[in-house]
This record gives structure tokens, sequence and C-alpha cells, in this order.
């Protein structure tokens, strides 16, 4: 990156909130040499640079791997999750597709399962309470050569991966209007679901994962498919339909009963 | 029982209700719309649908019943699961911009964003409809003698009746535009090769509904001929 790439200037109108009790506001800054090379995330260590050499409170982003694939960067950027690119975190969205001089308004992923705990970084803990109350497979599954030793059709291993992709970075909560978290439950229950570590547990798991979602408080899913468009992995709603399959049949023809007792709201 | 009402507490559970009644009144509108279109036909072949319909009075109540269970159902499921979704987010965004492709409409008036609206205007006009065709309500002078026909006829080409009609069943061509396909999709009915049909499917529908059903007041207005049976009535009475 020579000096000259440097040549962009954004005008960032961003949230800050001090602690999950803080009420919060929107703050305009202006970020100056930023290249069109850089992520979204290295534009905001410009920013907090700058904020810290004039003394003031940096800027609280989560993020970790930088490369897409863990999930914790996610912010809402103009209104969309992750930015504007399809398919792309917000650690591998770049500055390239902004224009010189734009506004950009950034704030955190907006749910009440998804409380704020400071500026951009909210708590998804949620989601793992979710995973928790079956995202996983108990049964022993062997060593590593006995993996080999269970057929698994093609069809159904691609299937299943389409679903296992999931992040669990929470844009689908986000940039659903209802804040539902069914593409991310759906996506966990249609991973174990295709294959058969998971079948003993089947019905459990999905009566059990949904009574979990439903009390976090997360909306429910109307159909309206922005979870989709805006999920950086690619999962897609067949999977919310799978989950749907997979709940009545627990339900009516399976013995198993949730655990996990709905919240009374 | 507990697994019961553990399923019908449950979002999926609820929502599986919405689906299934909206499912079958959607059958409705298509077995009612049918009949509808026989004023096309002329009076006397409306008027022996109308008679035939009056005159299996059992199977008459069993169709109102379900009829009224599912629209009851319905429109709880509607409001109880709105009312979560809503408040499922006290906070909302300064911004928000679609990421899907074939958002054609801004996201505010689109079919999928509209449902609770284009339902409630769907269900004054069906009230209107039950008080004017079932009740009679305020039009026992006017249809005094009159055949089913021409009783249809007084009655859309009134001039409330066809702003309420029209507006009522493009809001209703609206509503079920996104519905059958969302309802589709929640009883777990997707996948690659037939999914993008349902969606069309889904769009025709909406268009037809809408279409088919205001065509009685607009035609009405416009081709008063049409739907003229005072002739016919006085002679087959
Ligand atoms: S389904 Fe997609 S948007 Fe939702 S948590 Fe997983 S990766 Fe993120
Ligand atoms: S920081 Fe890991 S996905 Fe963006």
């Amino acid at each position: 990156m020579s000096d000259s790439d440097h040549n962009m200037t954004l005008t960032l109108r961003v949230w800050r909130q001090d602690n999950s009790e803080a009420r919060g506001k929107f703050v305009d800054y202006k970020v100056n040499r930023i290249s069109p090379h850089m992520s979204f995330l290295e534009m905001l260590d410009v920013l907090n640079e700058q904020l810290i050499a004039q003394g003031e409170e940096p800027v609280a982003f989560d993020h970790d791997c930088r490369e897409g694939i863990c999930g914790a960067c996610g912010v809402m950027i103009n209104g969309q999750a992750h930015g504007p690119d399809k398919e792309t975190t917000t650690c591998q969205l770049h500055m390239r597709r902004f224009q010189d001089g734009q506004k950009v308004v950034v704030e955190p992923w907006r749910a009440n399962a998804f409380p704020v705990v400071k500026d951009l970084v909210v708590d998804r803990t949620s989601f793992d309470r979710i995973m928790g109350a079956g995202g996983y497979v108990s049964v022993n599954t062997g060593q590593a050569q006995d993996g080999n030793c269970l057929p698994v059709a093609r069809q159904d291993q691609e299937s299943s991966l389409d679903a296992a992709v999931c992040i669990g970075c929470g844009a689908c909560v986000a940039s659903c209007k209802n804040a539902s978290a069914m593409l991310f439950t759906s996506a966990k229950v249609s991973h174990l679901a295709q294959l058969p570590q998971g079948d003993p547990e089947r019905p459990q798991r999905v009566l059990d994962m949904v009574a979990q979602m439903d009390a976090e408080g997360f909306g429910g899913c109307s159909n309206t498919y922005e979870c989709e468009a805006a999920c950086p992995a690619g999962v897609s709603v067949e999977h919310i339909a799978r989950l749907n399959r997979e709940y009545v049949k627990a339900s009516f023809c399976s013995s198993a009963q949730p655990t996990i007792q709905a919240s009374a709201d | 029982m507990s697994w019961l009402t553990g399923f019908l507490k449950s979002s999926v559970g609820r929502k599986f209700v919405m689906a299934i009644t909206g499912l079958f009144l959607c059958f409705f509108l298509v077995v009612h719309l049918s009949g509808n279109l026989l004023l096309y036909v002329g009076a006397d072949a409306y008027n022996h649908y109308a008679h035939q319909l009056h005159s299996n009075e059992e199977l008459l109540m069993i169709a109102e019943v379900l009829l009224f269970g599912a629209f009851a159902l319905h429109i709880y499921m509607a409001f109880s699961t709105t009312i979560e979704n809503i408040s499922a987010r006290k906070k909302s965004y300064r911004v928000v911009e679609s990421k899907r492709d074939d958002r054609a409409l801004p996201l505010t008036s689109a079919a999928d964003q509209t449902m609770m609206i284009t339902g409630l205007i769907g269900l004054f006009f069906l009230l209107v409809h039950i008080s004017d065709f079932k009740l009679e309500n305020g039009w026992e002078e006017a249809l005094a003698g009159q055949s089913q026909a021409q009783k249809a006829s007084i009655i859309v080409s009134d001039f409330t009746r066809i702003i309420i009609y029209v507006l009522g069943s493009v809001a209703l061509g609206i509503h079920v535009s996104h519905g059958l396909g969302s309802a589709c999709q929640t009883i777990g009915f997707n996948h690659p090769k037939y999914t993008p049909t349902v969606h069309l499917i889904s769009k025709i529908f909406g268009v037809i509904v809408a279409v088919g059903f205001s065509s009685f007041s607009v035609v009405s207005q416009f081709f008063p001929d049409v739907l003229n049976f005072a002739e016919t009535a006085s002679k087959s009475l």
C-alpha cells in the first residue's frame, strides 16, 4: 500500500454507548487517509488511532479472525448487515465499495436477544444457549478412521455442509424485521439432521433448540428472506423449511418432549 | 397433551397453524371466485349455483363453521405473532436497507412487509361483504324480491361498495401473493425443483384474486349491461 493510495475520506455516523445500561447516541467522525484496499475493520482501526491520538475513547467493535470465518465482526453498515456485499463479512468488506466523501452509518445488531455491551459490540450468548440446548451430538462417533465407516450419501454430505457453514454471526437476526433467529437455528438443526451421527437425537434436538430460541426472545419467521440475503455464509432458507418439517415431525411422530421451558411471554 | 400445547405455543407451531389455515382460506377463495365468475356466464347459471348452495343446509353449515374457525385461528395467530415479532426488537435501526436483489418495491411497501395491514383491509372487506350478502344489512328494500344474481349486481355497483370491494380485493390479492408461498415454506414444502414455481404461482394467484374479486364492481361501472340482470330476473320470477 503506497501512501498515495490513502486518498479516501469518509464521514462516519457511529453508535456510541458506554455500557449496556447507557442510553447511547450517534456520533459523527470524519476519517481521513483511508485506502480503498483497507477492510472495513481496518478503516475502523484508523478511526480508533485518530480517537486515541485525540485522547478520546476508541470505538469498541467485535472481531477475531479478520478472515471471514469466526463470525465476530458483524455490524449494520448503512442499514445492511455486514455492509453492501453479498456473502461477505464486515472484515472482508473493502473500502473500495465506498465513495470518497460518502456518509456511512454504523450501528450494532439490534435485537432484544442481542443486548448492546458497548458501542458496536453486542452480546450473542443467546446463540450459545441455543447451541447448548441441542446443537451437538452426544453419541460416541469414534476415531477419525471411523468416519469413513459410516456411509453418507454425497448429496446429504453437501446439503449438511451447506448448513454447517453458518459462522454464528447473527446477521440473520440483525437483518430480519422480526429479529428472528430461524436461519441460524435451522442451519444448526439441518446440519445434524442430515447425518447419521445426528440421527439418534434428532427429534429431541429440534424441540429443545426451538424452545430455547423462543425463550431467548427472538421473533418468529415471516418468510421475508432478508436473512438469506444478508448471510455471509450463504445459508439458504431451505434449511428453515427443513427445520419446520423436523419440528412438526418431532412434535407429532416422536415420543420426545422438549426439556426446555419456553418463557411465559 | 402437553406436547400439543407446547407445539401450539412455540413460534414454529403457531406459524404452522397460520399456514394451514391460510392455505385452507386460499382454497376457499378459489371456490368462492369460481362461483362468482358464474355471474359472467349469466344470471341463470349464478342463480342455479346459489340455489344449489343454499339447498344443502347441513353442508353449508359445516363449511361455515370450518371457515369461521380458520379465520378466527388465522387472525388470532396473526396478532399474537405480530405483537411478539415487533417487540423482539425494542430499539430499531436508524437506517434499514434490503440486501435482496429481487426486491422491486421499497421495503416498506412490499407484500411480505405489509401482511398485517393488507390482512386488516381484507378483514374489513370481508365483514362488509358478509353484512351485505348474508345479512343484507341496510339493503332490505333494494333487494326485496330480487334474484340472487340481481342482488349481487345491485350491491357491487353501489358507490361505497365499489371502493370497499376494489380496495379489499386488491389488499387480499397482495396478501395471498406472499401468503401462499410463505405458507408452503412454513409447512416445510420447499425444494429447489418446485419452490420457484410455488412462488410464481403465489404471485399469479395474487393477481387472480385481486382482479377476479374486484372485477364485478369495475365491470358494473364501465359495462353496466353485463351485470344488469333486471330483465332476466323478472322473466324468471
Ligand atoms: S445463518 Fe448466516 S447470518 Fe445467520 S448466524 Fe449463521 S452465518 Fe450468520
Ligand atoms: S472477524 Fe472473523 S469473520 Fe470477521
